[in-house]
């Protein structure tokens, strides 16, 4: 790059620094808030460095410490006439910005801060008019150098230049725009303008290097005094010329060049005791730099805040606001026209039975008055999101290491479960006791549960109008002898519950079921009486959806379901859906949502305004002080639980909101929360009820999959993420699908079937698998895989599972011939579900093979417009004994 | 595994390798020409793996960023640096996606050095101070102008286009042709009248059509996602020239004339004589599915369904044009990470990605390029990966891939029409608060959907005292 070199040039060098002010505050309620004594030590400094390096000749070179701006427009007015070649200008002192304004005002010694609505500040230079006068100089170039707080606010005016200015002017700024920062204790320079020296006297330096170099220490090392603390970076605005400036060339010392010199110190060391400095940006750091910048009487700011409302009511700095409560300064305004920052985001995670009720408390918290910071800007947003409950038990007690950080595609938590939350909200109390590890030294997180539940629902019988006990006493009593009397009214009565791995409410009713304990029922048979074909039901609200689709069927099926589905969970088909009365098993025990505050190790960084932020949520979703509110009119997340047909989380599980669902108000005693160890037992005679499981995996490797192949999201892949449920008992193994057109056998063996590592499977699934220039025959892979399983099914109850994962391209072959309904009716005749994978949008649209084949065979069918890897692995591990533990 | 005290011995030692390096921290800084910032910034860098976090792409379009970041990792590799980089999938949920960056940067749950964000999101992150200002180079003028423009806030780059995306208008040439439209190929120039007009000709052809068809066209106008806000925006860009709801700064800049005037554009183009019904209840895949079913003539969409809808449909029922009137940008913008300890490396893969070459891979495999040089230099070619259906078939196999593609190997409607309808295309508005300006807006526009739908003069009233109390106005 070319460069200017102003050597031997009429060039000048004017310094103006104020280290002393005479109006500061508390003595003087109009003055600034203290002296700055670093501003003294930046002046020597620099003008030693500037002396030695050679650009600017020592008469060139002046010094001021102006008390007034006339003072300080003379040495200005003087150095612009004098400059021919390159004219220097550098200020350090306080800098400030008015309350209504974005520009720079730099301040002389007699500086007064006037407060109103639009402060006014005396004895001060505005920056603009100094860009002014520049514009008359000679100079060939101008350098300007601001160290000061808002020193970046200074580039708006740059960059409102003409360009024959911009071509010669250049801008260093110590720190980003609308940021304070630290003056340094005083023994020394101020933290960016000891660097500047440093550079300055460390060999060559052009504007644009030592830009460069300034900002990459000052942001590596440094701190603004932002709450929280935001990296320090001072920006630059360099000539548009394209032509860099020489600012010194010091002679070049004798040894080993610059690389191998440590910095020379010309001052003490400003950062205390030993010359140490804070690691760059460490926790330890971070936290160190905080504290310093909070610590009352420790270092100054550079300026203070001038009642600009919109910064204080981003950063709050404790000294700062204290000085404008004493210069009677308005901090926060309220009104409109202040621009609020981004807020601060909170990760919610719950149980996928609660996810819709959670999402409508966040969404009414979120425009409440509870969620306004004073200035009338949203204190947090909240993305709720669900997950499968036993996975989420799982990854918080056995995962929290990857799902903070994860290292590999086949255990990502962070994808499979989610963001790591900042709050739980599990729906049993229970949950949270089996997510918590027992050694804490391999737990990346904290799980800080509130005593008791804020919300109930029990888990009942949800059971059609016509086969329904009148008597409300006959409406509670056990499960065993609930579903008894149903099946008595009705032969051919059914009664269905959902996936205990996906809710809570699931293994809830899963626990009833086994009748609990050592005198319960086998789980086998047990399974059996709830068994149905296809899979079961995802949630409560889903199973409630789905049986309306057949009339019958929704006429004789009872749902165990939390009783607050009764009234949210009926939307779909309103107008022909059976109507369903609840019974109340006391044997079954009862959803508790609980808030549950989570910590993530090191996450450290705006602690204090995340808790503030967490704190602010639970108060409103849950009542004060965590108890829950059993009066008559709740508010907050309570009221909108109770419109969503829950009861309190406490005394008498009292309904919340009012209006007839077909629920009883008081069914007596209810059942309370669960034990953990219910909880994990069912989870496991659940997983092993049938026995260990055999799943075999179609992988369409015909070459139209090429394109869907490669990375985590390819199709070896999305297989080798769901071997996640399958555990060391479990067979499976995987076929690719392509071969020559007829050939008798269109596949092969990718990884052989039988029991597996599952690192080793997962590792050699992609390993193994390739795309073949042919095609896919749907139809002889199918048939070939149902004959397959149904061989090694024979003497046993084991589940088996077939998925074929493919892109439909050759689906058409499905159909030549009329043989899709052979193949149909093959799926029917044999008891193994297949679940079709579609990684085509459409793939499982009425009509389409894939849906009409995973019907037929009691699987189920999944395409990319859901999440297609997640419910692929929950099947999965449905068929599977699962991950031990 | 890495579990417990080797994770803490980890952390403890990268501070005090940090602390060792902070002491000559500027000694690095002559080993690199031209670039003092990223040199200077290396000196103090952590060594280490690079993490990028994504979203999750089951889309077959995922597969090119993998092999591009392992492409990277090779000549590091080759170079003897010992940077490496690794993708970290989030959900594939765009929302989930957005609150694990956000929080996670706000917090330190996670340390990512490079994220992938939305263009949306642009204003936010760096409003929030969560991501890094880089340097101006890194979005040279080989960057489509409007792309460009969604890497910055407030005139400084906080981030570099990664893959852009714009809506475009889908059609059925062998519709028009048996509604006797002479014309089948849809210029540039089509604008919503013509379309009209051809929608009234595949009406009146009626049962010349295959069974299948319903109505002219089909777009995603489902109120709960932000697929509403997309055609809302274009109607109203289209409506007004120079239409913006926020100014510079993020503030609200609207009018109630303008309001009015987008309203009445988007009524006109989503009136019942011509759209499917179901396109209120209609995302992406809906639509896609719809149209690919033969149920409309036209379709808006983005490109990736380019590379979908040539599954089924062949050259000569397919066709694609620039969306009448203007276009809505999509895509997304890779950034640094405010506390990333490796910003120097990652800044360099950050600029590999985004680079000459790699945007020509993208482009081949499907997505948006957000380079000229991608477009319209043919010597330029991609040896970084092998984009997906770039493989040849082998005589006896199926083809791989059935995107018609240029002599040069791009999608054969590249040059022609998605580089046109990108240059030409407009952001959504940019501002720091952009899920509630998202939430406001489609909450108004659904009361048009309704059953009794307000005037445009009042819902243009409500949505801009709404649009008031949800940004901060001038």
């Amino acid at each position: 790059m070319a460069r200017f070199d102003p050597r031997g040039k009429a060039n000048r060098a004017l310094l103006v620094g104020v280290p002393d002010y005479d109006f500061t505050r508390p003595e003087h309620p109009f003055g600034v808030a203290g002296d700055l004594p670093a501003v003294a030590h930046n002046l020597t400094g620099l003008e030693r460095a500037l002396r030695a390096g050679g650009v600017f000749a020592e008469d060139t070179i002046t010094v001021t410490r102006p008390r007034t701006v006339d003072e300080f427009d003379q040495h200005l007015d003087a150095a612009v006439d004098a400059a021919e070649g390159l004219l220097l200008l550098y200020f350090s002192g306080h800098g400030a910005v008015p309350s209504t304004g974005d520009e720079l005002w730099m301040l002389m010694r007699r500086a007064t801060i006037v407060p109103g609505t639009e402060s006014v500040f005396r004895g001060a230079v505005p920056w603009k008019s100094v860009l002014t006068v520049l514009s008359r100089a000679r100079a060939e170039r101008v350098v300007v150098i601001l160290d000061c707080c808002y020193a970046g606010n200074a580039s708006a005016a740059w960059d409102a230049l003409g360009t024959a200015q911009r071509q010669r002017t250049s801008l260093l700024m110590s720190v980003q725009a609308n940021n304070r920062i630290d003056a340094g204790d005083g023994d020394g320079p101020t933290p960016f303008t000891a660097q500047l020296v440093r550079l300055l006297r460390d060999g060559e330096a052009g504007f644009g290097e030592l830009a460069d170099r300034l900002r990459a220490h000052m942001s590596a090392h440094h701190t603004t005094l932002r709450e929280p603390p935001e990296p320090w970076e001072p920006q630059s605005r360099s000539a548009t010329s394209g032509a860099d400036v020489l600012l010194a060339a010091p002679p070049v010392r004798p040894t080993g060049g610059r690389t191998a010199q440590p910095p020379p110190v010309l001052f003490s060391e400003p950062y205390g005791a030993g010359g140490r400095r804070p690691p760059p940006r460490s926790a330890r750091a971070r936290g160190r730099l905080r504290a310093l910048a909070r610590r009352p009487g420790g270092r100054r700011g550079l300026v203070p805040l001038t009642g600009r409302r919109r910064l204080a009511a981003a950063i709050g700095v404790p000294v700062v606001i204290a000085g404008l409560v004493a210069t009677g300064l308005a901090v926060f305004d309220g009104g409109d026209g202040a621009p609020c920052t981004p807020p601060l985001e909170l990760r919610l995670l719950t149980d996928p039975d609660l996810e819709p009720t959670l999402r409508k408390a966040a969404e009414a918290y979120l425009t409440s008055k509870a969620n306004r910071t004073a200035d009338g800007c949203r204190r947090s947003g909240i993305t709720v999101y669900s997950a499968g409950a036993a996975a989420t038990v799982a990854a918080f007690s056995r995962q929290s290491d990857p799902w903070q950080r994860p290292t590999g595609d086949d255990n990502n938590p962070q994808r499979d479960i989610g963001p790591q939350p900042d709050i739980w909200i599990p729906a049993s109390f229970a949950s949270v006791d089996r997510a918590r590890l027992t050694s804490p030294e391999r737990t990346y997180v904290t799980l800080e549960a509130d005593p008791e539940p804020f919300a109930y629902s029990p888990v009942v019988l949800a059971v059609p109008q016509e086969l329904a006990a009148e008597p409300a006493a006959d409406r509670v009593g056990s499960l065993a002898a609930l579903t008894e009397a149903i099946r008595k009214r009705e032969a051919r009565a059914e009664v269905r519950r959902t996936d205990p791995e996906n809710t809570d409410a699931g293994l809830l009713a899963t626990i009833g079921l086994y009748g609990g304990g050592t005198g319960g029922q086998d789980p086998a048979s047990a399974e059996r009486a709830v068994a149905q074909t296809g899979p079961p039901s995802r949630t409560g609200a889903e199973l409630l959806c789905t049986l309306p689709d057949d009339d019958a069927l929704d006429d004789r099926t009872t749902a165990l379901v939390p009783e607050f589905l009764l009234k949210t969970g009926v939307g779909c088909d309103s107008a022909t859906r059976t109507g369903r009365m609840a019974e109340y098993p006391v044997d079954v025990p009862g959803l508790s949502p609980t808030f549950v505050r989570v910590r993530w190790r090191g996450a450290d960084r705006d602690e204090d305004a995340r808790d503030h932020a967490v704190e602010g949520f639970r108060t409103w979703l849950t009542g004060k002080e965590g108890k829950t509110v059993s009066a008559s009119v709740p508010s907050g997340g309570l009221a909108v639980f109770g419109q969503d047909g829950f009861r309190g989380g406490s005394g008498g599980h009292r309904p919340l909101g009012g209006g007839d669902f077909g629920a009883l108000t008081d069914p007596g005693l209810l059942p309370g929360p669960a034990l953990p160890t219910s909880m994990t037992e069912a989870l496991k005679r659940y997983r092993e009820a049938e026995g260990p499981g055999r799943v075999l995996f179609l992988l369409d490797s015909s070459g139209s999959m090429g394109g869907l192949w490669e990375g985590p999201g390819g199709a070896p892949g999305i297989i080798a993420q769901s071997l996640a449920g399958l555990g060391g008992q479990d067979e499976y193994g995987v076929w690719g699908v392509a071969g020559e057109p007829g050939s008798p056998r269109p596949y092969g063996e990718v990884l052989p079937f039988g029991k597996h590592k599952r690192e080793e499977a997962q590792r050699a699934i992609p390993a193994s698998a390739q795309v073949k220039d042919m095609e896919a025959d749907p139809y002889q892979t199918l048939v070939a895989a149902l004959e397959y399983m149904a061989q090694r099914g024979t003497d046993d109850h084991r589940p088996q599972l077939i998925v074929y994962l493919t892109d439909d391209e050759d689906n058409n072959r499905l159909a030549e011939g009329g043989r899709l309904n052979d193949l149909l009716a093959a799926a029917r005749g044999r008891r193994t579900p297949v679940v079709m994978a579609s990684l085509d949008s459409g793939g499982c649209d009425k009509g389409r093979p894939d849906a009409a084949v995973s019907e037929a065979s009691g699987g189920r069918c999944l395409d990319t417009k859901g999440d297609l890897v997640a419910r692929l692995r929950d099947e999965v591990a449905r068929t599977g004994t699962g991950d031990e533990g | 595994m890495r579990h417990g005290p080797g994770r803490v011995g980890l952390r403890a030692s990268a501070g005090l390798l940090a602390l060792l390096l902070a002491a000559g921290c500027d000694a690095g800084a002559s080993d690199g020409p031209g670039d003092g910032r990223q040199t200077a910034a290396g000196a103090a860098e952590i060594a280490g793996e690079i993490v990028l976090a994504s979203g999750r792409d089951v889309t077959g379009k995922g597969g090119i960023r993998q092999q591009l970041i392992a492409e990277w990792n090779r000549q590091q590799e080759a170079k003897g640096s010992t940077s490496r980089a690794r993708l970290v999938e989030l959900p594939g949920s765009a929302d989930q996606q957005r609150s694990q960056l956000l929080g996670a940067l706000q917090s330190g749950s996670a340390e990512y050095d490079v994220v992938n964000l939305d263009v949306t999101w642009v204003p936010e992150f760096a409003a929030a101070g969560l991501v890094q200002q880089l340097p101006d180079r890194l979005v040279d003028s080989d960057v489509i102008t409007s792309v460009a423009g969604t890497a910055r806030w407030k005139d400084e780059l906080y981030s570099v286009p990664f893959n852009s995306d714009v809506g475009l208008l889908f059609y059925r040439r062998d519709y028009l042709a048996s509604a006797g439209v002479t014309k089948t190929d849809l210029g540039k120039d089509t604008g919503w009248p013509v379309l009209r007009q051809l929608i009234g000709a595949l009406d009146t052809a009626g049962k010349k059509l295959p069974g299948p068809y319903a109505k002219g066209w089909t777009s995603q106008l489902d109120a709960s996602y932000e697929g509403l806000t997309v055609n809302g925006i274009e109607a109203f860009a289209s409506a007004a020239d120079g239409f913006a709801l926020t100014d510079e700064d993020g503030r609200y800049a609207g009018s109630v004339a303008d309001l009015q005037a987008g309203l009445d554009e988007l009524r006109n183009r989503t009136q019942a004589a011509y759209t499917l019904p179901d396109a209120v209840h209609s995302d992406e895949a809906d639509t896609l599915t719809d149209f690919a079913n033969g149920r409309t003539g036209f379709l808006r969409h983005w490109p990736y369904a380019y590379r979908t809808l040539h599954q089924s449909l062949s050259d000569q029922q397919l066709g694609v044009a620039p969306l009448p009137g203007k276009a809505v940008l999509g895509g997304q913008n890779l950034a640094v990470a405010r506390g990333s300890q490796r910003s120097a490396a990652a800044r360099q893969l950050v600029e590999f990605l985004t680079g000459k070459e790699s945007e020509r891979c993208l482009l081949d495999a499907g997505f948006a390029a957000t380079r000229l040089s991608a477009y319209e230099d043919n010597g330029l070619t991609c040896n970084a990966a092998k984009p997906a259906g770039q493989a040849t078939a082998g005589p006896a196999g199926e083809r791989t891939d059935r995107m018609p593609r240029d002599s040069s190997g791009r999608p054969a409607y590249a040059r022609g029409t998605l580089l046109p309808a990108l240059e030409n295309a407009v952001q959504r508005p940019r501002t720091p608060l952009y899920g509630a300006f998202s939430q406001t807006f489609t909450a108004q526009l659904a009361r048009l959907q309704g059953d009794a739908p307000p005037s445009d003069a009042e819902l243009a009233g409500d949505l801009d005292a709404e649009l008031r109390r949800a940004l901060p106005s001038r």
